[in-house]
């Protein structure tokens, strides 16, 4: 067990709490969080700072942990009456993180990036808790950088994968107060992941154009990913602010190598609302 | 009544959110990990090498290494009051027994290595003697790379390290400047390696054809022969900058190491290039690295390259004309080697 999993089993434990004890009723729907309607686009811009755990077998059989400052972005469009969907869903975040092996020694620097979409129905509605389910695509990337590694410094792999997106919001008040609690776990199922050969030197794959070495069939037993994001939306005056806790987890065994990169961080976000004028444009 | 059921929703939706954070841990506890004791590290330095290491049959086969017998003859010197610093020779040790440069320990105080591919044999160089040759008006085309037209018209090349890269621009000078030479004399003597990109980018200007100089294997499982399919080297012409085609001698010795050894290599297989001296030193795997639970840094042959008959080039490479420095010669402040390459450079504008 690492201390990023502890930290986040802890921080779940404790909203679990909080949300238990807190004064709070579930009432009609209020006009905190409102998905989307028909032309309509719900935007959240998120910073975050957080906690980063990694093992990666290619560059070393050490665990490293760390911290990350990240971006996050999630945008809701209203699909009806044209679209195959209701909703569509877009998640994209950037994670940059510092990590030391256990000694606070072996500086490795670990970027990651990905990119959700998903397409969405209403499998529960009610006014104060929507539902949401649909197939998603999905791709992530992870670069881990070894600085101690002076001739296999750099692990990139990646994913192109088709899975599930599960969105759920519950809306309540606390203190009279409007508050939405938004919880959304995005999963691939399958796809075609990216990793080198066992110890194979990254230079093979473009010296000798070996790119059917590095690319693998994945599934959620060999490359166990997910994204899993718990936020809260609370008015303040006109604005919307979202305060949320993020944990990523992307891990393989491709190749012959076991790797996973754990992110857990805290977010802040602000909530924009456009008007659709064409797809993909916003006003 | 209500509110209670309120509450409830709000506790099992939260508890199915974290779920999947619990079962992660599953996950992570099915990889396998070495424990930060000095058996846990022992035993990670030992597994590490049996399941990336490149070498064991042929290290079987030319020094008896029997990988699983060295585990066995150094596991009872690693008790728990063992202190670091004993560990940390111990470990050494064992990874000693493969008498391989390219595979090393590193901690905070110290470097572990065997560099017995050199000093068991005789050096057949001195710097101050080389420092003669060059003289003060030498040119200087890169960090490690020195050049001189010696008096009988015979370009001198120094090449200490391929840890630079020399651009195609200089070395396009260089060769610009010796274009009336009657050959050149390459000395990599004591060159530890650096880059195999600087070394292949030098030899593309020795040749007008693309020329197969060796091959290459990578590791594809933990077993001591999970290796790929082999790999050609292959050293194209430079189209677009300077080629010699004249004469060139490559004085080798036992410090040619890793880089150098497969510079060696590729020019061998050259036409119009001799290699005159002693076989190198060696080093014919491309490393890879890897920590023990403690931090420290193991590294260690992981790629196995050969020459252009698939030998492998871990042991060196022999030279074409075999020559030793000799005592009167170092006494009188010359250089055997460098003569010998001048007579035969003479030799060949007489005798082409």
């Amino acid at each position: 067990m690492t201390d990023s999993f502890r930290c986040s089993d802890i921080k779940g434990i404790l909203a679990t709490f909080i949300f238990a004890v807190l004064p709070l009723s579930l009432k009609g729907q209020n006009n905190v969080w409102n998905l989307p309607g028909y032309r309509e686009t719900v935007r959240v811009g998120s910073v975050g700072l957080g906690t980063v755990n990694s093992r990666d077998t290619y560059l070393s059989q050490s665990t490293y942990s760390g911290f990350l400052v990240a971006g996050e972005t999630d945008t809701w469009t209203g699909y009806k009456p044209y679209r195959l969907f209701s909703y569509g869903r877009t998640h994209s975040a950037l994670q940059i993180g510092l990590l030391n092996n256990s000694l606070g020694g072996g500086e490795t620097m670990s970027a990651s990036g990905s990119f959700h979409w998903s397409g969405m129905w209403h499998a529960v509605e009610t006014g104060s808790y929507d539902l949401l389910l649909g197939p998603a695509a999905m791709t992530e990337l992870a670069v881990l950088y070894n600085v101690q590694n002076s001739n296999n410094p750099v692990d990139v792999t990646g994913y192109i994968g088709a899975g599930i997106c599960v969105d759920n919001t519950v809306r309540f008040s606390v203190f009279h107060r409007p508050i939405a609690v938004q919880a959304t776990f995005h999963m691939p199922l399958a796809g075609v992941g990216f990793a080198p050969d066992y110890d194979m030197p990254y230079w093979y794959i473009y010296q000798y154009g070996e790119y059917g070495k590095v690319l693998h069939f994945i599934n959620p037993f060999n490359n166990p990913a997910f994204t899993q994001q718990v936020d809260l939306i609370v008015p303040v005056r006109s604005n919307r602010l979202r305060i949320g806790y993020t944990f990523d987890y992307q891990g393989n065994r491709l190749g012959g190598h076991k790797r996973h990169l754990g992110m857990g961080y805290f977010t802040l976000g602000y909530v924009m609302r456009f008007e659709t004028k064409d797809w993909g444009r916003v006003r | 009544m209500r509110r209670v059921k309120s509450y409830m929703t709000v506790v099992l939706m939260m508890t199915a959110v974290l779920l999947p954070v619990s079962c992660a841990r599953t996950e992570k506890a099915a990889d396998r990990e070495f424990s930060n004791t000095p058996q846990g590290n022992f035993l990670a330095l030992w597994t590490i090498m049996d399941e990336h290491y490149c070498f064991f049959d042929l290290k079987r086969e030319r020094l008896g290494v029997d990988w699983n017998e060295v585990r066995a003859r150094y596991a009872p010197s690693i008790t728990d009051k063992i202190s670091a610093q004993a560990l940390f020779e111990v470990l050494c040790n064992m990874i000693g027994e493969l008498r391989d440069g390219h595979v090393n320990l590193t901690s905070s105080y110290d470097y572990g290595r065997n560099w017995s591919w050199k000093t068991d044999y005789p050096a057949n160089y001195s710097k101050d003697i080389q420092d003669s040759y060059l003289g003060i008006d030498y040119k200087i085309g890169g960090n490690g790379y020195y050049y001189r037209i010696l008096d009988d018209n015979i370009g001198y090349f120094v090449v200490e390290s391929f840890d630079d890269m020399m651009s195609s621009s200089r070395i396009n000078a260089m060769l610009n400047h010796m274009a009336l030479c009657n050959g050149i004399i390459i000395d990599i003597r004591n060159n530890g390696g650096g880059l195999v990109l600087a070394s292949q980018m030098l030899a593309s200007h020795f040749t007008e054809k693309t020329v197969t100089t060796g091959y290459s294997r990578y590791k594809t499982g933990p077993g001591h022969n999970d290796f790929s399919k082999p790999y050609a080297n292959e050293i194209s012409p430079a189209d677009k900058d300077l080629r010699w085609i004249k004469p060139v001698v490559v004085l080798v010795n036992r410090g040619c190491f890793s880089s150098a050894n497969d510079f060696a290599c590729s020019m061998k297989a050259l036409d119009g290039v001799v290699l005159l001296g002693d076989t190198t030193g060696g080093g014919g795997g491309l490393p890879m690295s890897s920590e023990l639970p403690n931090g420290w840094v193991v590294r260690f042959s992981s790629a196995p390259s050969f020459d252009a008959e698939m030998h492998h080039i871990e042991f060196g490479i022999a030279p074409d004309i075999r020559v030793d420095m000799k005592d009167e010669d170092i006494a009188a402040g010359r250089d055997t080697y460098i003569e010998e390459a001048r007579r035969y450079i003479n030799d060949k504008i007489v005798n082409p």
